[in-house]
């Protein structure tokens, strides 16, 4: 899936949401969608830290949510691999959001996987430490001006990124997950039937 | 006085001043087992004397990887997972995600099916306050209010597994609705059974029960010379602070802040109920005690109204055997009892996520740790650590 895939929003000239995303785009100099309530504002790498800075101060989007990264491959160790190609990326998202009408931006930027670098938020927002330390644990991305970017999660001595798609899940290595039965087809019979939705031919049954 | 007794005065003072103690930094280690941090969290402190100068939370020791684990499952199976993260509200965790999936697939869930969701989630934040209402004032050293809250947490906790079959995980949650309720028989051969008999009545009598509760315990804890001492001014928490922290929830709302997600985000109805957000005036551990304590009061008062007003109607909408979840991508997130709790699945179009980012409370909420602990005398580290209500499955995930 591509950025441009989630514009296939619902959202018509008309929704705010749609409005609000455009508004912090111009401000920031991105681009902005809004899709299943979700306003995202994709920004490049070398204005990361300016855009989200000043988006802060224009828009009072004071509350740092969350930060964290997508690891977009086509290759998959584990876990269904991409229903179609991609280009191969850290995706890092980090959302904000006010403190009056519950309004929220994730704003997104793509970094190179083989030269995972990007600048720290720790400055601009001090909770941004922590999720940046996360972050470099699980997809080895390097945040530049980081305090201390320790492991958090991992034990010393850990190889690897966890949430890296290259990174095999052991216990699926050693063996297959039993709950793959759940998802296959159920015998025959009942075929168009709808197991939660109730019924009124024969309650009790 | 006599100038032997002024000779003696100045000698004192002087001593008093040339006596400046040398004192050495030490290191001091609290947890990982310890019994004030809920969970396996360790304190590294660093002290001078009875002020700690740096303090440094070391934390994951119960990471699961449940967003990797996420990856690997599809969505019906990873209600399983999630509402292993903040285990004192188990149910409060299942609901945003679900929401998550129903928007990214568009569907509608059966308004009875909402309001269901919309009180047992309450039931989690009043079982999840009352833990706290108990063990804040057992770390303050006050043993009897702990009484008081878990003889009522018991009696929601009854209920809620009366509803779900789980005290703790009730896996209750399906994408598109709620699953007929405990005791009801197989789904798969369409016996419809809905909330137990009795339920109303019953969450009735222990909403009232609990409100009695929480008037025992502003009596027992309010009016406690030692508890106001130990908490009054204490860890206090300026809210532009607390925002930069990502601090959610109460202790945002403690802080004067009144911002609450059930109010601004649209997950479950509840704009159609008459409730009010309390708020603090000081941001110290004892505004964070009292409106959890007022929290609870708003809680059996919504669960009332939802009770008097819950539409008859389907539990579940129609979703197909297998569900795949469109291509897409949404962040949803909900008013948890330890503040916001929030999903931010990416899927391609797959029978599980691509990517599930987990955004629990309790992991900003201890990030603000080191921020708060600084310059606090050692004691009152507990009084600051218990005061934020974290549990660390919330935050390790």
């Amino acid at each position: 899936m591509s950025p441009s895939d989630t514009e296939q929003a619902e959202a018509g000239p008309t929704d705010p949401l749609a409005d609000f995303a455009a508004d912090v785009a111009a401000v920031v100099g991105g681009s902005g969608t809004a899709s299943f309530g979700t306003v995202k504002v994709t920004v490049t790498a070398d204005t990361w830290v300016d855009s989200i800075s000043t988006a802060r101060d224009r828009f009072g989007l004071v509350f740092f949510s969350w930060l964290s990264a997508v690891d977009w491959s086509n290759e998959v160790a584990v876990g269904d691999p991409l229903g179609e190609e991609t280009a191969e990326r850290y995706e890092v998202l980090c959302t904000l959001g006010d403190l009056s009408e519950g309004r929220r931006v994730t704003f997104s930027t793509d970094i190179d996987k083989d030269d995972a670098h990007i600048a720290t938020l720790s400055s601009v927002f001090p909770g941004a430490d922590w999720h940046e330390r996360e972050a470099h644990d699980m997809f080895g991305i390097v945040f530049d001006g980081h305090p201390g970017l320790e492991p958090l999660y991992l034990p010393d001595g850990f190889a690897g990124h966890p949430l890296r798609k290259d990174y095999p899940l052991l216990s699926r290595e050693v063996k297959p997950w039993p709950g793959k039965v759940d998802v296959e087809a159920m015998p025959e019979k009942d075929e168009d039937a709808d197991p939660g939705a109730p019924s009124t031919e024969n309650p009790g049954a | 006085m006599t100038s032997t007794d002024q000779d003696l005065v100045r000698h004192l003072s002087e001593v008093s001043v040339s006596v400046e103690l040398e004192t050495e930094d030490m290191t001091l280690n609290i947890g990982p087992q310890h019994p004030s941090t809920h969970g396996v969290l360790r304190l590294l402190a660093k002290v001078d004397g009875e002020r700690c100068f740096d303090v440094r939370p070391v934390i994951g020791y119960m990471h699961r990887g449940y967003e990797k684990l996420a990856e690997v499952r599809t969505y019906a199976q990873i209600t399983a997972l999630i509402n292993r993260i903040d285990w004192v509200s188990g149910y409060a965790n299942e609901v945003p995600f679900m929401v998550a999936a129903e928007k990214l697939m568009e569907l509608e869930v059966p308004e009875r099916a909402q309001y269901i969701r919309l009180i047992l989630s309450e039931m989690a934040r009043i079982s999840s306050h009352l833990v706290f209402m108990a063990s804040y004032p057992l770390e303050l050293g006050a043993a009897t209010p702990l009484f008081f809250a878990l003889r009522e947490r018991e009696r929601v906790l009854d209920l809620l597994e009366s509803v779900t079959g789980g005290r703790f995980h009730p896996n209750f949650n399906r994408i598109g609705g709620v699953k007929p309720a405990a005791g009801a028989g197989s789904t798969q051969r369409k016996t419809v059974q809905d909330l137990p008999a009795g339920f109303f009545a019953e969450t009735r009598e222990a909403m009232d029960r609990v409100d009695g509760a929480v008037d025992q315990l502003e009596d027992l804890v309010a009016g406690n010379e030692i508890v106001l001492a130990r908490t009054r001014g204490i860890g206090v928490l300026p809210p532009e602070v607390a925002a930069a922290y990502g601090v959610s929830g109460p202790n945002l709302r403690a802080s004067g802040v009144r911002f609450d997600l059930r109010k601004v985000e649209h997950y479950l109805p509840y704009d159609r109920f008459d409730f009010t957000v309390p708020v603090g005036a000081n941001g110290d551990c004892w505004d964070r005690w009292w409106v959890r304590l007022a929290e609870i009061r708003q809680s059996a008062s919504i669960i009332r109204q939802a009770i008097d007003g819950i539409p008859s109607g389907p539990l579940q909408a129609k979703v197909p055997k297998v569900i795949k979840v469109p291509a897409g991508e949404t962040y949803v997130r909900a008013e948890n009892p330890k503040g916001e709790m929030g999903y931010h699945v990416v899927s391609d179009g797959g029978q599980g996520p691509y990517r599930l980012k987990i955004r629990s409370a309790s992991f900003s909420n201890i990030s603000i740790l080191p921020w708060i602990l600084e310059g606090a005398l050692v004691p009152d580290i507990i009084a600051v650590m218990g005061s934020l209500d974290f549990v660390l499955g919330d935050v390790d995930r």
